[in-house]
């Protein structure tokens, strides 16, 4: 018997309401783990390359880790896949809260949905009855209203929600899901799949307990764990502020993006930080399943109320676009949330059009009679209403940053920030080459979280020396050993994807590693997961889906950095005279991978 | 008695496994006898287990199945017990719950509640001189034909009100 595991994979076929439970086959697993390793499988072996990302055959996969809803702690993450209508090659978020339990103690591994409804539908999944339902009395309303109006209609306040809102309806191609209303699967349009198929939600009740193999052991493993979390020297400040820490942390070592990364210095951090959000807003902590950092948060302004944000947004939508006003971010936050947007990618496209404006490449005719000034909140408001019903210039928008310069053209392109489509995370990797590198070769795009190379940041020279041979890979300017770094990193990143766990212990706080894992899964499941066996089914993993995306078009000269990054040194601040020279971490990069130069894994040419 | 600080809860459930994992070595919500209460629209987390009630409405037990222990524990007869579901009715705030053909009640670990170890914020505590001074009168009233999670619900809505509202008054002042 599989412990840890559902035991079951859910085929879900929305255009012949066909509905299919397989039994999780536990050879698969060894060689995928589960959640993210496991859906880009998949994905890999079953998915036509060709298809448009909006059409019935596209899947759209949820993948649950392991070891989820069990003691383990901070392993709440559930991951969406599909070939992302964003990007055009492999697109995946992860969200924690509590849908990944629930599916879990339902009976699943993942879920494969296909096809398309001729009506809008949900699904409904209650241990093993599925059911796929009308669900035209809920299109058009947010997430928050659905998912009270389902628990409400079902008559179970515990039934968990995955739901998008109109964005994903009107198929925003950055349109988000989201669970526990503010839990977002916020990258790569995961929401539009979801839309394409006429999908409003997911809806999951599971009342199973899950077991484990050896359940000494495996507690003994996950007290450790816990331990690990409270002791750990950045424990106080990550409760506190969660990742919104990182406004003030970026802004002190000069890569705090402010006004579309004209700067990495915000002259009023203060009044957008993360303290001072705590300070003046928030109530409480809040937590995903089974976490002992409770590093979210519930905020109250006096007009609005939510859970939240997290950096990224934060600072999408306050230095990045050069607005000081802490409480139209928060508006916003819940805005986005309510609607499901993406705050990176809806937030880049607004800084792009804002810097684009500044330089006189478009005039306010271009851009429907708005004032694309920095920090114009009225016209972010009305841009972000008019993207979530695609209306006017909205349309366009809608498509993203990549394909919105593209129509525009006239030298727009070169302040489109994106790495294959995706919109660029909060860090200016100038002052952070690791990142910059990270962004580069990112098999979902312009992302940091495939490699999460927090430790160039922890100026741990001597651990550095120990891991690596190479001191240089503790400081965050050199560009010496941070491919290894990266290559090391990327593994180290996919298993807590795998395990579905939250990177910020797993990577930021540096306590996941391959050994730790295929301690936790052997224990956990039972299968025999070693050392060796854990890192070939990571190395499978990043390799398919580098081949994935290779069939979707992508080479060599899209592993790079928009020109800025490359070129402009920063003027000012603790990465005052920094670019990054992605090129030669790229070839570096490959060769490690064992890729040949135009980053094709070698013996598949 | 468990006594609840919500304002302090952050709903992460840690409870819930704790208690599963104590009394099964398997974890799910369906086998903790505390159920966290969620309601993302207003910031709820809460929660709910048993209250050691004045009114001990459980021991109206059609079958004499269940007792009030030493430390004020509600002790359920495995004997005696035909799982008529008479206690999980009887209940006011959704604090008894069959689950595969037993009634899930908090039996306090014997006097060492593993949920309460297992909250890192203080939101629950264990208190074992308080037992039997909190009523659920009014939790009875038109509590027949709602479902235990139903009732946790209103329990937690009302139980939270004055949490919500110290919230309003120090943000919207």
């Amino acid at each position: 018997m599989l412990h840890g595991y559902g035991g079951f994979i859910l085929r879900v076929d929305l255009t012949s309401g066909r509905v299919r439970r397989e039994k999780t086959d536990p050879a698969y697993m060894l060689k995928t783990i589960g959640g993210r390793g496991l859906n880009s499988t998949r994905l890999f072996e079953e998915l036509k390359r060709d298809v448009d990302p909006l059409s019935p055959e596209n899947m759209l996969l949820f993948g649950v880790g392991p070891l989820t809803g069990t003691l383990l702690p901070a392993s709440a993450y559930t991951t969406i896949t599909g070939k992302s209508p964003l990007t055009g090659i492999l697109g995946d978020s992860a969200a924690g809260g509590f849908f990944g339990t629930e599916l879990k103690q339902a009976g699943y591994d993942q879920v494969i949905v296909t096809g398309r409804s001729e009506t809008p539908c949900y699904l409904l999944v209650t241990n093993d009855t599925v059911e796929i339902r009308d669900a035209g009395h809920l299109w058009g309303r947010d997430i928050w209203e659905t998912t009270a109006a389902l628990r409400r209609e079902l008559g179970d306040n515990a039934v968990q929600v995955a739901a998008i809102g109109p964005a994903g309806e009107n198929l925003v191609k950055f349109a988000t899901v989201a669970c526990n209303n503010s839990r977002t699967f916020g990258r790569t349009g995961m929401g539009c799949i979801f839309g394409s198929k006429n999908l409003k939600a997911i809806v999951v009740r599971g009342t199973r307990r899950v077991t484990i193999a050896d359940t000494l052991r495996f507690a003994d493993l996950c007290r450790k764990l816990e331990a690990d979390i409270l002791n750990h020297p950045e424990y106080e400040q990550r409760h506190a502020l969660g990742s919104t820490l990182l406004m003030k942390a970026l802004q002190g070592i000069g890569i705090l993006p402010t006004r579309h990364f004209q700067e990495g210095l915000c002259d009023y951090v203060d009044e957008i930080s993360g303290e001072t959000l705590a300070e003046r807003y928030k109530v409480k902590n809040k937590s995903c399943f089974n976490c002992n950092i409770h590093c979210s948060r519930y905020f109250i302004t006096p007009t609005h109320e939510g859970e939240g944000p997290e950096y990224e947004t934060l600072c999408s939508y306050t230095s990045r676009l050069g607005n000081r006003d802490l409480e139209f971010a928060l508006r916003m936050t819940t805005f986005l949330n309510r609607m499901g947007i993406d705050s990176l990618s809806s937030g880049e496209t607004i800084g792009w059009a804002m810097e684009c404006a500044q330089r006189g490449l478009l005039t306010r005719e271009d851009l429907d009679g708005l004032d694309f000034t920095w920090g114009n909140t009225q016209t972010i408001e009305k841009i972000l209403r008019m993207i979530v019903h695609r209306e006017g210039l909205g349309d366009a928008f809608a498509e993203g940053t990549r394909s919105l310069a593209r129509r525009f053209g006239k030298g727009t392109e070169n302040y489109a920030f994106h790495v294959k489509g995706l919109d660029m995370i909060c860090g200016d990797p100038r002052g952070i080459k690791a990142f910059g590198l990270t962004y580069a070769i990112a098999s979902r795009g312009g992302d940091h979280l495939r490699a999460e190379p927090f430790f160039e940041l922890t100026e741990r020279y001597d651990e550095a020396e120990r891991r690596w041979g190479i001191r240089e890979i503790a400081d965050r300017l050199a560009v010496k050993g941070k491919a290894v770094l990266v290559e090391h990193t990327e593994r180290q990143a996919l298993i807590s994807d795998c395990l579905t766990m939250c990177k910020n212990i797993g990577l930021s706080m540096d306590l996941m590693d391959v050994d730790f894992a295929a301690r936790l899964l052997t224990a956990g499941t039972g299968l025999k997961f070693t050392p060796e066996r854990v890192d070939d089914a990571l190395k499978g993993v990043i390799e398919r889906d580098r081949l994935l995306n290779i069939d979707f078009g992508i080479d060599a000269g899209q592993d790079t950095l928009p020109e800025r990054f490359r070129k402009e040194p920063l003027a000012e601040g603790a990465s005052k005279g920094q670019t990054v020279p992605v090129e030669e971490m790229v070839q570096e990069y490959y060769r490690l991978k064992g890729w040949d130069e135009r980053g094709v894994p070698r013996g598949r040419a | 008695m468990i006594v609840v600080d919500a304002a302090k809860c952050s709903g992460c459930s840690r409870c819930e496994v704790a208690c599963s994992f104590f009394h099964s070595g398997k974890v799910g919500r369906a086998g903790s006898r505390v159920k966290v209460v969620k309601m993302e629209e207003f910031g709820i987390d809460f929660p709910v287990v048993c209250q050691h009630c004045v009114e001990r409405y459980c021991v109206k037990c059609p079958e004499h199945a269940i007792e009030i222990g030493p430390l004020g524990q509600v002790i359920v007869s495995p004997t005696l017990c035909t799982t008529c579901g008479a206690c999980e009715a009887l209940c006011p705030i959704g604090a008894i719950e069959l689950f595969e053909e037993i009634p899930y009640v908090c039996d306090l670990c014997g006097g060492n509640p593993r949920c309460v170890k297992a909250c890192t914020l203080d939101a629950i505590r264990y208190e074992p001189e308080t037992t039997g001074n909190v009523s659920l009168e009014t939790f009875r009233k038109k509590s027949k034909n709602l479902t235990p999670e139903e009732k946790r619900v209103r329990f937690a809505l009302t139980r939270f009100e004055p949490i919500r509202e110290t919230w309003l008054s120090k943000r919207r002042a």
